[in-house]
């Protein structure tokens, strides 16, 4: 039936079998069956020119008369590839006309497409196995995930773990059922963290830069619609981006709300939830989430939608630090008036208004984007977490500029009342059942921004730690660094730092006239005033500006961290140096604490973190700087950020910077 | 030796498909891959042809469209609504500037409508410019459905094949569409809300139709993804577009068939399809069918009711002999049945 190319095809097969879309596909098929016949003299010249041997004309001879049905049955043999086929026969044929394509194509296009078509292959192959199938503790419904590290880091969707709950099972392509738990979540952005056990190799895809991905580009989803999978293999649809930086509006107090996300025409449907949506290259682009639908149900229609990699980047730290994350909010409101887009609403008691923006002043730019419409501003304040560092250029009514950069307000949520208790004794399984349902609800009505688990919170700031690539641990030699202080292109100073092979060192500081020497060794800091050695608390060497910025270089190099000197928080997510980064927060025996930034990049296969900042203050105020740490290399072994700058405040302004003049090896062990 | 020259020839069978595959394959990655940037500047190109229209809701019914430009000074071509019976149709050009629009005609026929804006408008879809794709070319098809872009924002782009190019029969459903010339069946799924009048281009960027109007199959819930060519768009608005007169009246469709016939009806609506009596000289008393049989099927439809009867009937058409099977006594009879036209 199908092949028979009737003209009332079309009449007929909607008589008998009624679905129209039925009807379309079948007549394409029908269609593209017969244009493959065509397209057999051009095979025979392609043929001909990769064999070199068998003259054109025969094969094709042969080939021509055979009927339509003949091929069609050959074909039917390898359905699956063939299903992958029909588009690229029409793509072909659309493209070069039939039997263009041999002589427009020289065998060096054959390599490079060849290749193509392996690296598209190989992504898929790539990507597959890092794909979860999610599923509550009892196993039934659930949605998909994505592991991005082979410790079981997992991302999937706020609406996912509130069907499935604070645990339970994911399938992967290996065909296992693995635990897992609840680490952090965000309802704001619908985006949850969750960690699965029992392996320390799962395989894993990472974040893609979601800024650059453009309209047309090919998705591939990949998740667990309708609960298909019986081995825990993942279903991959493929389509193009429809359209970028798209707002799709939330539920409930703040909730859900889809900003600056990826729309796709890759097939999304109930259960691909959480499931990642990925480029060619097997980069997660975004984590599909929902879709338009008609009033027909709850199926795909063409339209997904996917939380952008970059929003997830910007809370992931919030996340791992197992939080209940707020998104952020200006506590002001812009709108488009005479093609500007002006503060139409402020609490006059607010960070930004005390900062100075004012009613009808014009916003130019947020977050260093040029802001044209009042949707665009609203679209990019939806991708930030609660308490971040948000900046402004403003431009008030008399034409002055003004730069803000203030925290943001965390948008509540509504917290579920609790559930009453059950009026009589229950059964263990109700019992298992009302257990995790009040798991949920101690979730969801966590303070938000507070470390929920802060045993896992530690574990996550050793990983994120352990995520440096600390160059030569082995290493025999010391080394010492000689640097200018400049403020802007001035000289005022200059420092010597000498490292020993362990981390150890000693800084000599002369900045405008003033000398000042210190040392860190057995994990203690002195000041060396006329060759007496002062011991110093943490509380006073995280002031001193020469001992942060060698610590700093000794904390990429050294083969131990800064455990020693006390417990290791993840304290958020948070913007250092204008790069996402996670905030660590450092407390010492005496309750002191300490800071420092550390942002994660993707360097070929492994995510490598660097440290950003380190500062005695969260927003290093005006009398306490932080230290930026810039141009990191590798130089005989050692990790040197070449220029070091003094910050002050929020806005990180530069005080003074340390530019490397010399870097070199030294003994080992310090006189 | 025969043998052996059937065995070569279906080798040969082997190696071509194989080949075929493993040459598509290659052809695609290169095409779909190589030519990446022009793929960019031709979605940018085509947005900045296409319209967003705002206008009346009314009910369910969604209150805005999509449009192409069609000329320099402000001609817009959109899939004709409900949403265009308001006091006012806004109109919002890809920069995201806004105007009124006024409609200068409409046609029911080919659910098409001509708008105009007072002003310039450099980019749009030349329509004497014929597209020339066929039946298996890709196509972009792009909309403003569910009215998910605002203001400037870019159209949402979904990307299928020309599945083939025919006329609608509007046989599908009666009561679905009264549309009867040529359409293009796509394969990607275009049937939303708002997308009507969006723009169907191929990879040349050039325009393959707009984006139908949803026809829905009230019989199977499933929506047709089709576009109205473009030549039929060039000729409504150049004014010489005429339904074909024949179609027309058979689109008039409505016209219900009557089999002559009237059910045993006890209170309820679940009583089996008893012949109470048959009119004289109507369809059923010419082929014999006479009180006290049961109808079973009409048409291959199973008729279990009354209830099921009145919809088998509705599907019919007048002139058009369809089988009876009806129960008499012990005996099963099938009758073929010539409809007719039901007297009002």
């Amino acid at each position: 039936m199908i092949f028979e190319q009737t003209k009332p095809g079309l009449s007929v097969m909607a008589q008998n079998n009624g679905s129209h879309e039925f009807v379309c596909f079948a007549v394409t098929v029908a269609e593209k069956l017969r244009k493959q016949i065509e397209s057999t003299k051009f095979v025979a010249a392609v043929w001909a020119k990769l064999k070199g041997r068998i003259p054109p004309g025969r094969l094709a001879k042969r080939l021509v008369p055979m009927t339509l049905k003949t091929i069609a049955m050959k074909l039917l043999e390898c359905r699956m590839k063939i299903n992958c086929l029909y588009p690229f026969i029409a793509l072909l044929m659309s493209w070069n006309g039939v039997g263009g394509l041999a002589q427009d194509l020289g065998p060096d296009d054959w390599t490079k497409v060849q290749e193509l078509e392996r690296s598209r292959i190989a992504a898929i192959q790539k990507a597959v196995p890092s794909v979860v199938a999610i599923y509550g503790e009892d196993r039934q419904g659930g949605g998909s995930g994505v592991l991005i590290d082979p410790n079981g880091i997992a991302l999937t969707n706020h609406h996912v773990i509130m069907g499935a709950g604070v645990s339970g099972w994911g399938g992967i392509s290996d065909g296992n059922l693995y635990r897992w738990d609840l680490i952090g979540t965000d309802p704001g952005g619908d985006v949850a963290v969750i960690l699965l056990r029992g392996r320390d190799d799962f395989p894993y895809t990472k974040l893609a830069d979601s800024d650059r991905i453009r309209v047309g580009d090919w998705a591939m989803a990949m998740g667990n619609p309708f609960l298909l999978t019986e081995d825990q293999t993942p279903t991959v649809t493929m389509g193009i981006v429809s359209g970028i930086k798209r707002y799709q509006p939330g539920a409930g107090d703040n909730q859900l709300i889809y900003g600056n996300c990826i729309q796709v025409d890759s097939s999304i449907n109930p259960g691909n939830s959480g499931g990642p949506l990925f480029d060619l290259k097997a980069d997660i682009m975004g984590i599909n989430g929902r879709g338009s639908f008609q009033d027909r149900g709850r199926v795909n229609v063409g339209l997904g939608y996917a939380i952008s990699a970059n929003q997830i980047k910007n809370f992931l730290p919030d996340l791992l630090a197992t939080k209940l994350v707020e998104h952020g909010s200006l506590d002001a409101n812009f709108s488009n008036r005479d093609g500007k887009v002006v503060c139409s609403t402020i609490n006059e008691l607010s960070k930004i208004a005390e900062a100075g923006l004012a009613l009808g002043d014009r916003l130019l730019e947020f977050e260093d984007v040029k802001i044209e419409s009042a949707n665009q501003f609203t679209n990019l304040i939806c991708t930030l977490p609660e308490d971040w560092p948000a900046s402004l250029l403003i431009e008030k009514e008399d034409g002055t500029q003004l730069s803000l950069c203030v925290r943001l307000l965390g948008l509540p949520y509504a917290k579920p009342p609790l559930p009453p208790a059950p009026e009589k004794e229950p059964t263990p399984e109700e019992k298992q059942a009302l257990d995790r349902q009040k798991q949920m609800f101690e979730l969801l009505r966590a303070e938000p921004g507070t470390i929920r688990n802060m045993e896992a919170n530690r574990k996550f700031a050793d990983w994120l730690i352990s995520q440096i690539d600390r160059p030569d641990p082995a290493r025999e030699q010391g080394i010492r660094i000689v640097d200018e202080i400049r403020r802007g292109e001035e000289r005022i100073g200059s420092c010597r730092t000498e490292f020993a092979s362990d981390g150890t060192f000693e800084v000599a500081w002369e900045l405008e006239g003033k000398s000042q020497t210190f040392s860190f060794e057995n994990e203690k800091f002195f000041e060396i005033v006329d060759g007496q050695k002062n011991e110093l608390t943490l509380t006073q060497a995280k002031l001193a500006a020469p001992i942060v910025q060698a610590m700093g270089t000794a904390f990429m190099n050294r083969r131990t961290g800064f455990e020693r000197f006390g417990e290791l928080q993840l304290d958020g997510s948070d913007k250092a140096n204008l790069m996402v980064s996670s905030r660590m927060k450092l407390i010492d025996a005496e309750a002191d604490w300490f800071y420092f930034w550390v942002s994660l990049a993707d360097h070929s296969q492994n995510v490598e973190a660097t440290l950003v900042k380190a500062s005695a203050e969260q927003d290093c105020d005006n009398r306490r700087g932080g230290i930026v740490f810039e141009d990191w290399r590798v130089e005989s072994g050692w990790k040197i950020a070449h220029r070091r700058h003094l910050v002050m405040g929020l806005k990180e302004s530069i005080l003074f910077t340390l530019h490397t003049q010399s870097v070199e090896l030294v003994p080992g062990e310090r006189k | 030796m025969k043998f052996e020259r059937i065995a070569k020839t279906s080798f040969s069978c082997w190696i071509v498909n194989s080949l075929v595959l493993a040459s598509l394959w290659l052809a695609f990655g290169a095409v779909a891959w190589g030519q990446d940037e022009s793929l960019d500047a031709l979605i940018d190109g085509a947005q900045k042809k296409m319209v967003k229209i705002f206008g009346a809701t009314a009910g369910r019914v969604e209150g805005y469209g999509t449009g192409i430009l069609v000329s320099n000074n402000g001609l817009i071509v959109t899939a004709q609504g409900v949403y265009l019976d308001g006091p006012q149709v806004r109109v919002l050009l890809a920069d995201g500037s806004e105007h009124v629009a006024t409609i200068l005609r409409r046609d029911r026929m080919v659910q098409l409508a001509l708008l105009k804006i007072d002003c310039e408008t450099p980019n749009y879809f030349d329509l004497s410019n014929e597209s020339g794709s066929q039946k298996g070319d890709w196509i972009l098809a792009i909309s403003n459905a569910f009215k998910v872009a605002d203001q400037d924002e870019p159209l949402s782009v979904t990307m299928g094949n020309i599945g083939l190019q025919s006329s609608i029969d509007a046989r599908l459903n009666q009561r679905d569409v009264a549309y009867r010339g040529d359409i293009v069946l796509l394969d990607a799924i275009t049937s939303n809300p708002g997308a009507a009048g969006g723009a169907v281009v191929n990879l040349e960027g050039k325009l393959v139709g707009t984006i139908g109007k949803i026809i829905n199959s009230s019989e199977t819930n499933t929506r047709l993804n089709y576009a109205v060519p473009a030549k039929i768009i060039a000729a409504f608005v150049a004014g010489t577009y005429q339904s074909d007169d024949q179609s027309t009246v058979q689109a008039a469709p409505a016209k219900p068939a009557d089999l002559g016939i009237k059910l045993f009806s006890l209170a309820g609506r679940k009583n089996p399809a008893y012949i109470d009596r048959v009119i004289p000289n109507g369809p059923a008393d010419k082929v014999g069918l006479t009180t006290d049989d049961l109808i079973i099927t009409i048409a291959g439809e199973k008729v279990g009711t009354i209830i099921e009867y009145e919809a088998a009937v509705t599907k019919l058409f007048p002139g058009e002999e369809v089988l009876i099977v009806v129960k008499r006594g012990t005996k099963i009879l099938q009758v073929p049945i010539t409809p007719e036209e039901k007297k009002q």
